[in-house]
């Protein structure tokens, strides 16, 4: 080493460079506390830009607020339901947009019942248009692939020769949203693009044992809406439930127990798993028909607690009766 | 006095220039992992975006490990699928748990149509009443596993398959058990050609390398050996099922055989579960009793002789009796019976069929 090598800096120095370096640390500081993102990732998804479905909801109306209708042919007891609680144009005015949505959810013959009946979609369009709608859609985000789902499931063609645009799903059509005071629907993609143009938003599913949450009804079928790795949510199986009660406030929703699957859902697999009810329920409060749904299953209300959840957060009521349902049969 | 040198040394030069390709080497690795970060972990579709890219396959383009063949008058209607425990739920939804809770390993899918009667393409609405069925392979570790789903999932009033040892069939569907394997075909309507269909492709099926057994014909698996310690005198043919956990609602319960006996009208619950040792399966018939008990289960006495010669415990259930004890490693008993004398009955030859059992085994 040289002499100047050797050479110790003074005090001043010292102080110029302790000053600078400090001056530094603090710079880096003050940039990383300003890049630094409390919320992770989900940051990607900017607050702003949260949805919140519409409200689909027609007003009440005191006696006609549920119907359950017996027979075996579908066309004829979802027809003779509509009618009695008011007739579809209660449901549909002249120039609206319709969305429908089916349990699309598995690619399986409509044989099985895991999915919505393809004659019950094509009436439902069929009434739609007569009611004056400008469009129908029927769209889901099924579980399996959703071209296999629709065509397998025959929903695809019924809905198309019903004169239905059939919208599949893609990234595009899918908005995240905050279900306010949900616990599980907080900043989660919904497919919601298909929704959000439509005035009136009818859910038609078929009623089924499930594993997991004891049924598959009216408020599980707006599970399809759900984007994401959902199947998280199968752990609190129950709350999601409730929470997509609330977060959809549909026109109207129907729930068909013609072919009751009451054991190995929900996606079953034999004809043998199926029980002829045929008893069709339109309603317009998805947990009074989910209530009475389940007596099919041979289930009472407090068995399933996604229905108390779903009751005491206001979506609907459990006790069906007091709505004075409207029994009636097709023939 | 100065404190620091102006220039540094080289040795100073070193260190920082490699502590500056360390810092390099961390920031590189950062941009590497968050450029391939799983965007489904942050509520993204990616199955969606994977659809979209690719048009319309889900489930993984793993090819299955064993010779598919196609059943004559029939073939492929879509590609293979094969899925595994993070994405079962894509094809079964609600039901993987209980594929995954009993050892779920893989599962393979294929469908096949009938050419003749159908026009489907993989696109909206092109025809609805095609003759198809798919087949469903599932990989469930073990013989017990493979078991245990087929039983619980059981559909009553059936058709058994003779060539199988656990099989059977209903109107549009097959069902049975191959080894550590569980499998189902399923038919899109209730057609004799379809079932002949799906019927000769089991026969194909089970020989295949991957299904084959050493001296194991169609349908054979590994015996399961607590299926003969049952009583057989009043036994319901094919009525058998594993639980593998919270047997009865009870977690303490685990890894049992249920069976159902005709005792005149009324059909009684037998069950039976091998534990590791005798403490343990003492232990067990102590937790379930006092299980039992916590949820209204009141003790009541036996009136079978043979019975109040052993520790069995007998309760009254809400109008039924459950009875229950431990023999050797096994715990066992009658589940909510509602006629106590022939409960008590079954329980005593239940009983003297384990004690034999555990008898010959301390022998040995």
């Amino acid at each position: 080493m040289t002499d100047q090598d050797n050479k110790k800096i003074e005090r001043r120095q010292f102080l110029t460079r302790a000053t600078k370096a400090g001056i530094s640390i603090a710079a880096a500081g003050i940039v990383s506390a300003r890049l630094y993102d409390r919320q992770g990732s989900k940051a990607a998804v900017d607050a702003g830009l949260l949805v919140t479905l519409p409200d689909f909801s027609v007003p009440r109306k005191n006696g006609q607020t549920i119907c359950i209708v017996k027979g075996s042919d579908r066309k004829a007891t979802v027809s003779k339901a509509i009618g009695l609680l008011g007739g579809i144009e209660r449901f549909v005015a002249k120039g609206e947009n319709v969305a429908i949505k089916p349990n699309v959810a598995f690619a399986s013959s409509p044989l099985l019942g895991a999915t919505t009946h393809p004659e019950l979609v094509a009436e439902v369009v069929r009434l739609a248009y007569k009611a004056g709608a400008k469009q129908v859609i029927v769209t889901d985000n099924p579980i399996n692939d959703p071209a296999s789902c629709f065509t397998l499931t025959g929903i695809g063609k019924a809905a198309s020769d019903a004169g239905a645009r059939v919208i599949l799903p893609k990234p595009g059509l899918f908005r995240h949203t905050t279900l306010p005071g949900g616990k599980l629907i907080v900043n989660w993609p919904i497919f919601y693009e298909p929704l959000a143009n439509a005035d009136k938003l009818i859910g038609i599913a078929p009623l089924k044992h499930h594993h997991r949450s004891g049924a598959s009804m009216t408020m599980k079928n707006w599970y399809g809406l759900l984007g994401g790795r959902r199947n998280v949510f199968h752990q609190d199986i129950n709350t999601i439930i409730a929470e997509l009660a609330m977060m959809v406030k549909p026109t109207l929703v129907i729930l068909d127990g013609t072919e009751v699957m009451m054991t190995n859902g929900p996606t079953g697999g034999s004809v043998s798993d199926l029980r002829r009810a045929d008893t069709l329920i339109a309603s317009t409060d998805c947990v009074a028909a989910d209530s009475f749904g389940c007596t099919l299953l041979g289930l009472k209300p407090s068995d399933l607690p996604y229905l108390a959840k779903a009751q005491n957060a206001g979506a609907g009521t459990t006790d069906y009766e007091s709505l004075k349902p409207i029994f009636a049969a097709a023939s | 006095m100065g404190l620091i040198s102006r220039r540094p040394g080289r040795l100073e030069s070193g260190i920082g220039i490699f502590l500056l390709a360390i810092l390099l080497l961390i920031g590189l690795g950062v941009f590497i992992k968050q450029s391939d970060f799983d965007m489904g972990r942050f509520g993204i579709n990616t199955v969606a975006l994977v659809l979209s890219a690719q048009g319309s396959k889900i489930g993984t383009e793993e090819k299955p490990s064993f010779d598919l063949p196609v059943p004559s008058g029939f073939k492929k209607l879509s590609e293979a699928e094969t899925y595994v425990p993070e994405n079962l739920y894509e094809k079964i939804d609600g039901k993987a748990t209980l594929y995954i809770e009993s050892g779920f390993v893989k599962l393979f899918t294929q469908r096949f149509v009938s050419p003749v009667r159908n026009v489907i393409s993989n696109g909206v609405g092109e025809n609805d009443d095609s003759l198809w069925f798919e087949l469903f392979v599932y990989d469930m570790a073990a013989v017990r596993n493979a078991f245990s789903v087929y039983s619980v999932q059981k559909r009553a009033d059936v058709e058994a398959l003779p060539a199988m040892q656990f099989g059977y069939r209903t109107g549009n569907a097959l069902y049975f058990v191959h080894d550590k394997y569980y499998v189902e075909l399923v038919g899109s309507s209730e057609s004799a050609d379809l079932l002949k269909a799906m019927s000769d492709l089991a026969d194909k099926l089970t020989p295949a390398p991957v299904f084959r057994q050493e001296n194991a014909g169609v349908g054979k698996v590994t015996e399961i050996p607590e299926l003969t310690l049952f009583p057989q005198e009043n036994l319901v043919p094919g009525s058998a099922k594993l639980y593998l956990s919270d047997v009865f609602g009870f977690d303490g319960l685990s890894d049992t055989f249920v069976c159902q006996y005709r005792a005149g009208d009324e059909s009684i619950t037998a069950f039976l579960s091998k534990r590791p040792s005798p403490q343990d399966a003492r232990t067990v018939t102590e937790s379930y009793y006092n299980f039992l008990v916590d949820n209204g289960g009141k003790d009541k006495l036996a009136s079978d002789k043979n019975l109040q010669t052993i520790k069995c415990k007998v309760l009254d259930f809400y109008d039924t009796t459950e009875i229950i004890f431990a023999i050797g490693p096994y715990v066992a008993g009658i589940h909510e019976a509602k006629n106590q004398q022939s409960a008590e009955k079954l329980a005593a030859e239940l009983f003297d069929k384990l004690n034999k059992i555990a008898r010959t085994t301390k022998n040995d």
